[in-house]
Parts: C-alpha cells; sequence; structure tokens
C-alpha cells in the first residue's frame, strides 16, 4: 500500500471508528463534555471570576488531552478484549495508519466538547484570529502528543485491568494536576519547576499566552520564559511520543 | 493485494502449486511470565502447500494458536524460522502482511457496525477499490447467509452471527492465505456448512487456508491435510485417512446391552460411554460380532473409525508418553 492508500485507510478507520459511532450515539460525547465542564462549574463557583478564562482555556486543553485517555483505553480494549488490532495487523494496514486512524477517531469525539469551550472562550475574552489559529494549533498538538502517549501505553500491558488504573493515573497528571484550569503564577514560586515535568504544561503556557490571558511561568533564566521554549518542548515531546507509538510500541507482542 | 494483484500472484506457473507457501523450520516459542518458563511450540517442522486447505487439531494450550500468530505476524517466535510466500516473517513482515488476512481466535466486532459496514470497511482499509469491495460485501454477505442481518448493529446480534460477520470480513479479503482460527465457534450446525462452503470456495480460487478446529467433523470435511499438535510437538501430518488408519482398526461397533467389557476386550480398544460399549476392531470381527449380538439381543451399530476416535487415540498416546 502506497503513503497515500495509507493516509485513505487512516480516514476510513477515522469514519467507522469515530464518526459513525458518534452518529449513531450522541450520548457518547457526554463523556468528553463532563469532567471539563464539571472542573468549570467548580471554578465558576469557587474561584474570583478573573481565573474564569483560564477555566475555559483549560477546557479546551482538557478535551485534546482526554482524546489521549480515549486513545489508551480504546487501543487496549479493541486489542485485548475484542482481539480487532489483530486483524489489522495481519493486512496491509501499517501501524501508522492504524495509529492516525484511532487517533482521528477519538478527535472526533472532542470536536463538540472543544467547539463549545471555544465558543465560551469567546463570551469571557477577546481574541483574535491569530489567537485563535494559535490556539487551534496548540490544540491540535496536543492531542497529537496525547493520542500517540495513550497508543503506546496501551501495547505495554496484556491485561485490561492493569491498563484502567495506568491510564487513570497518566492522564490525570496531564490533565488535572499541571496548570491547565488555572494560571502556574498560582503554584509556589520554589514549586513551579515541577510543573515542567508535565508535557501538557507547554500547551497551557502557550493557550494563555495565545488568547492574550498570560499568567505563564517565569524564571530568572529568559530562554525558559520565552514562548518558542514552550512550543520547542511540546514539539519535541509530541515527536518523542510519536516515534515511540511508531517505533517503540508493541504492534507485533514478544 | 485486494484489488486484483491477487489474480495475477495465482496466475503464476502451475509448478508454483507444489511449493509450500508456508514453511516452519524448527519454530519455537517460550513464554516467560513471572519467572515461569511455558513451552508453546517445541522445534515443530511444517511445511504447507499453496492452494491447500490445512486443519491444525490439538487440544487446548497445544500450541496452535501460537503458531497461527507467529505466521500471521502477532507474536515473535523464541527461535526457529517461519516463511510465508519465500518471506520471513520475523525480518519481513511488510511483505507478507499485504498477502494474508486473519480470524483471530474469539475475535469480536465493532458493536457499532452493521455486518455490511464490517465487510466493506475492513476490504477498504486494506485497499480496495470502491467497486471492488461493493461487489465482494454482497457476494460475501449472500454466501454465508447473512443478508437478512446485513443492517443491523454487532450489538444487537447473536455470537453466532458476530463470528461468520467476522469470518466473512476476513474470507471477503480473497488474501492469498487466510489464518482461521477456530472460525466456526459458536455456529449452529446449518451456518458451519454454510462458512465451510465459502472456506472451500475460497480454496478454489486459490487462497491457502490454515484453520484451527477442535469440531473433528470440520476438519474431516473441510482439510486436504491436518496436523495435530501437541505439548508444541508436531504428532501427525497428513491426510485424514491416514491418521484414521494410525488407530490399527478400521471399524466401530456401538453396542448397547447384552455385553461387559471383557466380553470385548479381546476384539480390540473397547470404551464405555454411559449404558453403551464402543469397540474399535478390524473388519474381520465384525461378521462374528454382530452374530453375537444379534444372539444376545443386543442393539449394534456399525461404522468406520472417526477422525474423533484416531485423535484422541493419538493424543492419548502423545500423553502417555510425555508421562512417562
Amino acid at each position: 500500500m502506497t503513503v497515500r492508500s495509507q493516509a485513505y485507510a487512516a480516514l476510513r478507520i477515522c469514519y467507522f471508528n469515530g464518526i459513525l459511532p458518534l452518529w449513531r450515539s450522541p450520548l457518547l460525547i457526554a463523556a468528553v463534555f463532563l469532567t471539563p465542564f464539571s472542573f468549570l462549574f467548580f471554578l465558576f463557583v469557587i474561584a474570583p471570576r478573573s481565573l474564569f478564562p483560564y477555566g475555559v482555556v483549560g477546557g479546551v486543553l482538557f478535551t485534546a488531552l482526554f482524546t489521549g485517555s480515549g486513545m489508551l483505553n480504546d487501543c487496549a480494549y479493541l486489542r485485548l478484549e475484542r482481539q480487532l488490532q489483530q486483524v489489522f495487523v495481519a493486512s496491509p494496514v501499517r501501524p501508522i495508519a492504524y495509529i492516525l486512524g484511532m487517533a482521528l477517531s477519538e478527535l472526533a469525539f472532542s470536536i463538540p466538547a472543544s467547539a463549545l469551550f471555544l465558543a465560551i472562550l469567546f463570551l469571557v475574552t477577546p481574541v483574535g484570529l491569530l489567537g485563535l489559529g494559535a490556539l487551534l494549533g496548540i490544540f491540535l498538538l496536543t492531542w497529537l502528543m496525547a493520542t500517540t502517549l495513550g497508543f503506546f501505553v496501551s501495547t505495554m500491558f496484556s491485561q485490561l485491568r492493569e491498563i484502567w488504573p495506568i491510564g487513570t493515573l497518566i492522564f490525570s497528571i496531564l490533565s488535572i494536576l499541571p496548570p491547565i484550569f488555572y494560571p502556574a503564577t498560582v503554584i509556589p514560586a520554589e514549586w513551579r519547576w515541577v510543573a515542567y515535568f508535565a508535557p501538557s504544561t507547554y500547551s497551557a503556557q502557550l493557550a494563555d499566552r495565545a488568547t492574550g490571558l498570560g499568567g505563564a511561568i517565569t524564571t530568572g533564566i529568559p530562554f525558559l520564559n520565552s514562548p518558542f521554549f514552550d512550543l520547542g518542548m511540546l514539539v519535541a515531546v509530541t515527536l518523542l511520543f510519536g516515534l515511540a507509538a511508531v517505533y517503540l510500541a508493541r504492534w507485533r507482542e514478544r | 493485494m485486494d484489488g486484483g494483484s491477487a489474480a495475477i500472484f495465482f496466475g503464476e506457473n502451475a509448478s508454483r502449486a507444489a511449493m509450500s507457501v508456508l514453511e516452519a523450520r524448527g519454530l519455537s516459542k517460550t513464554y516467560e511470565q513471572g519467572g515461569r518458563a511455558t513451552v508453546a511450540l517445541d522445534g515443530v517442522d511444517l511445511g504447507i502447500r499453496q492452494g491447500q486447505l490445512f486443519a491444525f487439531l490439538g487440544r487446548n494450550g497445544a500450541g496452535k494458536t501460537t503458531f497461527i500468530k507467529i505466521a500471521s505476524t502477532l507474536l515473535l517466535p523464541t527461535s526457529g524460522e517461519l516463511r510465508l510466500f519465500g518471506h520471513d516473517v520475523v525480518s519481513e513482515p511488510r511483505a507478507v502482511r499485504p498477502l494474508m488476512a486473519l480470524v483471530p481466535q474469539e475475535g469480536k466486532l465493532f458493536y457499532h457496525l452493521t455486518p455490511r459496514e464490517h465487510i466493506r470497511e475492513y476490504l477498504r482499509v486494506r485497499g480496495a477499490s470502491a467497486e471492488t469491495a461493493a461487489s465482494r460485501t454482497e457476494e460475501i454477505l449472500d454466501a454465508m447467509g447473512l443478508r437478512p442481518f446485513e443492517g443491523i448493529i454487532a450489538l444487537r446480534l447473536s455470537g453466532g452471527l458476530q463470528q461468520r460477520t467476522l469470518v466473512a470480513m476476513v474470507l471477503a479479503t480473497e488474501a492469498p492465505f487466510l489464518f482461521l482460527d477456530e472460525p466456526t465457534l459458536g455456529m449452529d450446525p446449518f451456518a458451519r456448512r454454510q462458512v465451510w462452503e465459502v472456506i472451500r470456495r475460497a480454496a478454489r480460487r486459490g487462497s491457502t487456508v490454515l484453520l484451527t478446529t477442535h469440531y473433528l467433523d470440520e476438519a474431516e470435511q473441510l482439510s486436504d491435510e491436518l496436523a495435530v499438535i501437541e505439548h508444541g510437538h508436531v504428532l501427525f501430518k497428513g491426510v485424514s485417512e491416514a491418521l484414521k488408519s494410525t488407530v490399527g482398526r478400521e471399524v466401530r461397533l456401538q453396542f448397547s446391552g447384552g455385553f461387559l467389557t471383557s466380553d470385548l476386550e479381546p476384539y480390540g480398544k473397547v470404551v464405555r460411554e454411559r449404558d453403551r460399549l464402543t469397540l474399535l476392531t478390524t473388519r474381520s470381527s465384525v461378521r462374528e460380532l454382530t452374530d453375537l449380538a444379534l444372539g444376545r439381543g443386543a442393539e449394534v451399530t456399525v461404522g468406520p473409525v472417526t477422525l474423533e476416535e484416531a485423535f484422541l487415540e493419538l493424543v492419548g498416546k502423545g500423553i502417555e508418553e510425555d508421562e512417562a
């Protein structure tokens, strides 16, 4: 199969694994809505109003990160419970087409929730076209990072029971603890460096800047305060997870 | 391969038909888990010729699925070599994957797709053109008796219909090599026969089929050749008649009443099942035994030794040898 036909295979997988189920069971979208909107509601009730836009941007990023959790669970389920990944392994479909198809399926699930968050964002803070474009770019990079990580981790386990807690742990660390729903400046200065261990921090820093919210981590090293550092790190981590998904993930069991 | 190159592949000269398209040499697999090693395959040598319908028989855990997993590039062997169409499955998976399709053991469907969508989408993902996918989907829906269920999502289908859909999806690929791991599991006898016919058709068209099954009648009906595997060793490879002849007796007699086990033991192997005695014996004893049964007012039925009996005999001996 050529590159074009592999790309086509990925789109077909997205169609029957993402779009069709969404069309037939629209309630599935609720799963993506529920957690970020609960956080947002919580922020709305207890936090100062000035922090609300951070929560909205956090919601956009959360839906991107949530695709990783979905990817991990869905890929593990299709491989271990339904034996369907095996049907694709023993076929001309390359791992990269399967990963991309599954990742696009997850993206299809996240689009309604992220669109709603974007609409709310326009209501609470002025975001220009450039800012919107940048936010979409960050969203896509974050989606790619999360889904490739999700696929890689999903292939490392042979029991669904082991995967569920691992998935919850990884994506809680990525999406709830780092400064996604709140500005990094809320973290005590001496602990801010810890946030850099979560790659989603770079997404959040970039998104807050793109939407004009500010509140990014500032250190005594000017290079680290630059958005290019955050972008470089996000791209590097995405590449790393992407390579791990394609080359290190267990497409074939050992 | 789905789009038409299969035809070119099979169009090569007839001498190729005699070649082994699958060749395993010294194939071994040991699973390591929690410091414990389990040998699943132990130096298996096997060849399957192009267009052959080959059945793999064995008890649960004998190594059948491990062999299929290695051959279909799902699993790496511990040692040995397996070549498919001349390509090493370990080092050249990209070369062999387009030539194969697999029904995995206990595979299940995408719960939200209909049988029609499963078949068509799988063909499209594999690279078949829209026309090829459409025509093959229509053809296999009819051949597999799935037409009345074509628009029902898998979630609402019975287990047997789901399995039929999975098999249809894979057979519709017309891939040169088809791996079918227990393809008729959970199907009723009518559905099984329908599936057998489609599998036979695939083999007639030129696909090579390797299937595993626990239904011995299925193996006998379908296979050109079969192998019996036990504890990772191939105990037998050949045609089903040859396996039956290994029992050393050609006839089975079943008696209801009139005899004790000890009465029949001098004539051959006796097995008691409930109130029936089954005797495997030679042709020359049949007249004497039927006369004896009629004299004692016992009911007797006469038939050939079945593959199941031959299998039980062979694997039973294998177990005894292993235990010894």
